[in-house]
């Protein structure tokens, strides 16, 4: 074969590059299958689904389950559709998220640039906040939140992550700011500038990229919770997942699966938005933070 | 009382002492430099001024104000950072004008200030720009327009020139020596370069271990180092220093030298004290450019010692030719003119300035006082 003996570790025969592309389109194919039924199944009518051909296209295209899953669904008992639920979420993961990344921020800040004695060991021990199950904390925080008056509402939900998300934070930033030249806060702190001007002029307005890794993480992880939703939601402040189990559970009258895709993708859209939107800044951002430690 | 006052200050990390009861006063308008190889202390000594480490025990006065304990921001200083810590988010304008804007200048003056230092330091088209897009000359004049502005009364400059390169570093020294001269500033200078110290300087303190060596002026620490370590630190190539033995020969003191093969010759001393030390050990301190060929020889000195000894290597620098020798089982290097003729090898008279020569004892390491 002529064409191998170009083979290089750059040039690459054609056969091989169209092998490697083959298989790459097969695992496409394959990951994306799931997207695929659930959008093909949202705009079927639901005839069409329980008539068999789950993976045939739509013959009456309709957004039907759409509007139905997003505003006049039967959630639990109330026909509201998931909308409610979604603006519970919204109003529980905007604030944890940006409460959690500036405390983690300052926590990070503080570990290294105003360094103490066993600072280290208390950076390690907030590490284990990563490391804890969710299930070990339930019982403890639903006593705790009773004590603070703040059981079943949407601020109760909100301090449950904000705390579970400082371990995270606090790791992203530390190690971001590790590398943070020291000789500009001592220059900044001969130039008069206290601690939080400090922070907010010369450390924040430097970390961008590991901001955005800890929003996407914190986004990603308390808008797809379902356990705390559960746990220590209310009936007026439930979020987004739960509401969709309930869309799903439901035991009574017949089983709306292009409704339940429907309401499946809604669930999914923003965290999919984030990563369109922020995606390329993660990996830099991670990259950023990790390599020099 | 000086303007800044260094009184018997220590410090320490634990049990471990790092600084060594440090004495300095430094006068208004003068340029010390701190000097020494890295680890002695000096920086840690400018951060101790500059209020970004604790004093453990003595003092730090700037104008007769106690300084310990008082907060970076409130001591009127300013620094420049070996790596310029330009803030890298503002503008070169931000930048110079953060300290004022932290000490609640109002934004017209702080603007006034601002073009003044500028125009001084010629970075007036760069004002826009942010502290990336500057090569290292500018970002080093950035640094140190920022600590203009402010108008403090002690500057300290921590190893400000060791990122830029060697033309651009020489360039910057000249500059920071003008500003100096033309504003009258007291300023403490930290380098590890002992060139930038000498040309710098209107006093040094060479520093090791955590122990002020000697302070003095330039010259002092050149021509009359107070120890062995003072005297190879400063000056390139190092101080030759030389095992030798004090006699009397026709009612002086000489010191006996052994050549490459052994055989002693004899260099007087110009000091007379040294007859003192009769039939014991010294150390011979003698400075590369003081030994040369006869025509290079000082005129002015009235004690030119001669010697012939064997040339070993000889190192064409362009404007001097170095030679090393063995006196007394060390190699010795002189400086010598570029046109002198000497060769590898050969045997060469060399000419000693023994006016210039300095004794150390070996035992203490410290110099021999004439």
């Amino acid at each position: 074969m002529s064409v191998a003996s170009q083979d290089t570790a750059i040039r690459t025969g054609r056969v091989t590059r169209m092998l490697i592309y083959l298989v790459l389109l097969l695992f496409v194919l394959f990951y994306m299958l799931p997207l695929y039924v659930m959008l093909v199944n949202s705009v079927k009518p639901l005839n069409e689904i329980t008539g068999g051909g789950m993976m045939n296209l739509p013959q009456v295209f309709t957004l039907e389950p759409w509007a139905k899953a997003w505003s006049s669904a039967q959630i639990g008992v109330e026909p509201t559709g998931l909308r409610p639920y979604f603006w519970n979420s919204i109003s529980m993961v905007v604030p944890a998220v940006a409460i959690s990344t500036v405390l983690g921020a300052l926590n990070g800040y503080v570990l290294t640039k105003w360094r103490f004695k066993y600072d280290t060991i208390l950076f390690g021990l907030m590490l284990f906040a990563c490391f804890i199950p969710f299930q070990i904390v339930l019982i403890p925080m639903a006593r705790m939140l009773g004590l603070m008056g703040m059981a079943g509402s949407v601020w109760g939900l909100v301090l449950v992550h904000v705390v579970y998300g400082i371990g995270f934070t606090t790791l992203y930033f530390r190690n971001y700011y590790a590398v943070f030249p020291t000789e500009l806060v001592r220059a900044a702190q001969i130039d008069g500038a206290g601690f939080f001007q400090i922070f907010w002029r010369i450390l924040l307005p430097s970390s961008g990229p590991i901001a955005v890794v800890s929003i996407i993480w914190q986004f990603t992880n308390i808008w797809n919770d379902f356990l705390f939703g559960a746990s220590f939601a209310g009936p007026t402040s439930q979020p987004m997942t739960v509401a969709l189990n309930n869309l799903v559970q439901s035991s009574t009258g017949v089983k709306e699966y292009n409704v339940h895709f429907a309401g499946a993708i809604l669930a999914a859209l923003p965290t999919l938005l984030v990563y369109i939107v922020a995606g390329r800044y993660f990996v830099r951002g991670l990259m950023s933070g990790s390599v020099k430690g | 009382m000086g303007f800044l006052d260094i009184d018997n200050t220590t410090k320490s990390y634990g049990a471990v002492e790092v600084l060594h009861k440090v004495d300095i006063s430094v006068e208004e308008g003068e340029f010390l430099v701190l000097v020494g190889p890295s680890g002695c202390g000096k920086s840690t000594l400018l951060n101790m001024i500059a209020g970004l480490e604790e004093i453990t025990s003595g003092e730090i006065r700037i104008k007769d104000q106690v300084m310990n304990g008082v907060h970076p921001s409130k001591r009127n200083i300013a620094m420049v950072f070996q790596s310029y810590a330009l803030y890298p988010n503002m503008t070169v304008g931000q930048n110079i004008t953060f300290g004022l804007e932290m000490h609640g200048v109002p934004k017209p003056e702080r603007e006034k200030a601002m073009h003044e230092v500028a125009a001084l330091l010629q970075i007036d088209k760069l004002l826009d720009r942010k502290p990336g897009a500057l090569s290292g000359g500018q970002r080093q004049r950035v640094a140190m327009g920022r600590a203009l502005v402010r108008n403090p009364d002690v500057f300290l400059f921590d190893e400000p020139l060791s990122n830029l390169d060697a033309k651009l570093r020489v360039d910057m020294r000249t500059e920071i020596k003008k500003l100096h001269q033309n504003l009258g500033t007291t300023i403490v200078y930290v380098t590890h370069d002992q060139i930038e110290a000498l040309t710098l300087s209107t006093r040094i303190a060479v520093m090791n271990g955590g122990y002020v060596q000697q302070l003095g002026t330039p010259q002092e620490i050149y021509d009359k180092p107070a120890n062995i370590f003072v005297a190879t630190f400063m000056g390139s190539p190092a101080m030759n220093v030389i095992p030798a033995k004090v006699e009397i020969e026709n009612g002086r003191p000489v010191a006996c030298v052994a050549l490459h093969d052994g055989t002693v010759t004899t260099l007087p001393f110009s000091q007379d004290n040294m007859a003192e030390w009769q039939g014991k050990d010294i150390l011979l301190g003698v400075r590369p450019e003081t030994i040369t060929d006869e025509d290079a020889a000082d005129r002015k000195s009235k004690n030119i010692a001669h010697l012939t000894n064997r040339v070993v290597v000889t190192e064409p620098a362009g404007s001097d030719t170095f030679v090393s020798m063995t006196l007394g089982n060390r190699d010795v290097i002189a400086r010598m003119r570029s046109d002198a003729e000497v060769r590898p090898g050969a045997d060469f008279t060399f000419a000693v300035n023994m006016e210039k020569a300095v004794a150390f004892d070996p035992a203490t390491e410290k110099r021999i006082p004439a």
